[in-house]
């Protein structure tokens, strides 16, 4: 069973459908790492999945914020999709991870204000 | 710490009378607190908002968009003095403790 | 699109976006850094209304509108200024994982209730 058809039935489905519209405007290097989020993403999820639905609206805002900025996928996640989805949950590594974005932050100023 | 100290500064200016961000931060600075920004004092100015120390009203400004007004309320006088009394309290076992290197 | 209809709908969302095209470009590029930065730790605060986000976009045309440099406004470490700002605020995942830890909780209960 995958993530999809856990959800499928739920009352998330609606929720889960107009995330799917919002992907299929994404370039494809984008759609894969979405793919990739969620495979990493349901095992974290309860039941309905209701958990998660905050999260992965937050991260399809970031794909979509980023691909408009035409950042390449890699750049913005890491290798580590994997790390940066149990980061998302809050598992293990989540502080690291944190202070990881915090940097990014700050270096990404930094770079594009050329200071 | 400095942080607050930093919300007690910004109560004690709100209380002399209604005033915004930008203005907040210019008076820290004239102060002598120079590394304090107008972020800073933004994210202060959230929280009172948040937990309700202040009203805040919005009026059109000569210079650029609408400008968020702050006052005090009940609760943010209040608030005050206890950071006022807190303050003197630490102040006063700071003095002590001075003396008594001595 | 959640985080976007809780700003108010789709309109207010465009709104907000042509709010941040008319800034300068350096306010610009902090802006969306923060963004991406939000997305990313997830605050709850995201979701609750408009504050968080137009709020920053208030404080910068303000920064704008005086001839500051952005730096100035937010202070050279933009991740702490987000992180005070978020700072009252939990995470969705903190609220994930509080979830997790009620269904353990839950199916403990299940169990000792059963082995009783």
């Amino acid at each position: 069973m995958n993530f999809w058809e856990m959800i499928t039935g739920s009352d998330m489905t609606k929720e889960m459908k107009s995330f799917e519209l919002r992907v299929k405007e994404l370039p494809a290097d984008y759609q894969a790492a979405w793919e990739e989020i969620n495979v990493n993403l349901w095992p974290h999820s309860n039941f309905t999945g209701r958990n998660l639905m905050p999260i992965l609206d937050g991260v399809l805002g970031l794909l979509e914020e980023t691909a408009a900025e035409g950042q390449r996928v890699q750049e913005v996640l890491g290798v580590d999709i994997k790390g940066f989805c149990s980061a998302l949950v809050g598992e293990e590594g989540a502080a690291s991870y944190r202070d990881k974005w915090r940097k990014q932050l700050n270096d990404n100023v930094a770079k594009k204000l050329g200071k | 710490m400095l942080k607050g100290v930093l919300e007690g500064c910004v109560l004690e200016i709100i209380n002399r009378g209604e005033t915004y961000g930008y203005e907040i931060t210019r008076r820290l600075n004239a102060l002598g607190f120079t590394d304090v920004v107008e972020g800073t004092v933004y994210t202060i100015l959230v929280r009172l908002e948040k937990n309700n120390l202040v009203d805040t009203e919005k009026k059109p400004s000569d210079m650029g968009p609408p400008r968020k007004f702050f006052v005090l309320n009940d609760a943010g006088r209040e608030e005050l003095r206890k950071f006022w009394e807190k303050w003197a309290f630490l102040s006063s076992k700071m003095n002590e403790l001075k003396e008594r290197e001595r | 699109m959640r985080i976007r209809e809780m700003i108010e709908g789709r309109k207010e969302w465009r709104a907000h976006v042509a709010r941040v095209k008319a800034l300068p470009r350096d306010y610009q590029i902090v802006y969306k850094e923060i963004q991406k930065y939000l997305f990313k730790v997830g605050p709850v605060q995201l979701t609750e209304g408009t504050e968080l986000l137009s709020g920053i976009v208030d404080l910068f045309e303000e920064g704008a509108a005086m001839g500051k440099d952005v730096l100035e406004v937010t202070g050279r470490d933009v991740a702490a200024f987000c992180d005070d700002l978020i700072k009252d605020s939990k995470t969705y995942a903190d609220l994930y994982q509080e979830s997790v830890n009620q269904e353990v909780h839950k199916a403990i209960q299940k169990v000792s209730k059963k082995t009783k």
